[in-house]
């Protein structure tokens, strides 16, 4: 038990906090929509009924997609981008997808690689890019997701105001759909540009995210 | 490897109900 927290602290620690923050976001939220719904002088609703509402919905998809659409961004991005100095990137002549000897593919795969990585064609190729595919498949679904439920809670909004419902079309073209989606993704890549450049420069003794700490600011290196 | 896999599983599940659910929700308040 003791090794099995040790050995899987990150995922664990990480999944725990996302359950709790969640909660906390249900409860905020919750006192947001009935402090609002007051404001409008309808009447509270109960916490049952704000989960099961599509607000809840869209709040909880809107920064899914934006932190699956950085992580897919990073995925890909960092194959063919470099960022000289950077922990986070590679080093500039090896801009690409690398040789299949770098990679340990097909001939060059050893006894323990994935079995897709030693069998060639179309399935070390898709293994290839499953990280990058998979992180952009949930990226996709949860954008969807975000203007399924944003169009239920836009609808109900107007509703509300004795205007028209829009169509899920037009709702795709609506300010409110690009305002929360685009308020998510420019933080993201600040975030990741900004950890980029700043992890030159600064470290985090022990991290795998930083170079050591005497590392030259010039040197870039894949982990510390 | 088995207990990443299995940790694996519950991010896998966790990130396909959420998104499920929201879906649902949208199409079924439309």
């Amino acid at each position: 038990m003791k090794r099995f927290l040790r050995d899987n602290g990150l995922g664990l620690v990480f999944g725990l906090g996302f359950l709790l923050t969640l909660a906390g976001q249900a409860l905020a939220g919750h006192a947001d929509y009935n402090d609002q719904q007051v404001s409008y002088g309808a009447e509270p609703v109960s916490l049952g009924e704000y989960l099961t509402s599509s607000s809840f919905g869209v709040d909880v998809a809107e920064n899914w997609q934006s932190e699956y659409l950085q992580f897919a961004l990073y995925a890909v991005g960092t194959v063919w981008l470099v960022q000289r100095g950077s922990p986070e990137s590679k080093k500039p002549e090896d801009i690409g997808p690398e040789s299949e000897a770098d990679q340990l593919i097909g001939a060059h795969a050893r006894a323990g690689s994935p079995r897709w990585a030693k069998t060639g064609g179309w399935r070390t190729a898709l293994y290839s890019s499953s990280l990058g595919l998979v992180m952009g498949s949930i990226f996709l679904v949860a954008w969807t997701a975000q203007s399924i439920a944003g169009w239920a809670a836009y609808n109900a909004d107007q509703l509300s105001q004795r205007q028209d419902p829009v169509s899920w079309g037009d709702y795709l073209g609506a300010a409110e759909f690009w305002n929360r989606t685009l308020q998510n993704w420019q933080s993201e890549l600040l975030a990741v540009g900004s950890f980029a450049v700043l992890a030159i420069f600064l470290r985090q003794r022990g991290s795998p995210e930083s170079k050591r700490v005497g590392d030259e600011h010039a040197v870039t290196a894949d982990s510390g | 490897m088995k207990d990443a896999r299995l940790l694996c599983a519950v991010y896998s599940l966790l990130i396909g109900l959420g998104l499920a659910y929201v879906i649902a929700l949208g199409v079924l308040h439309r």
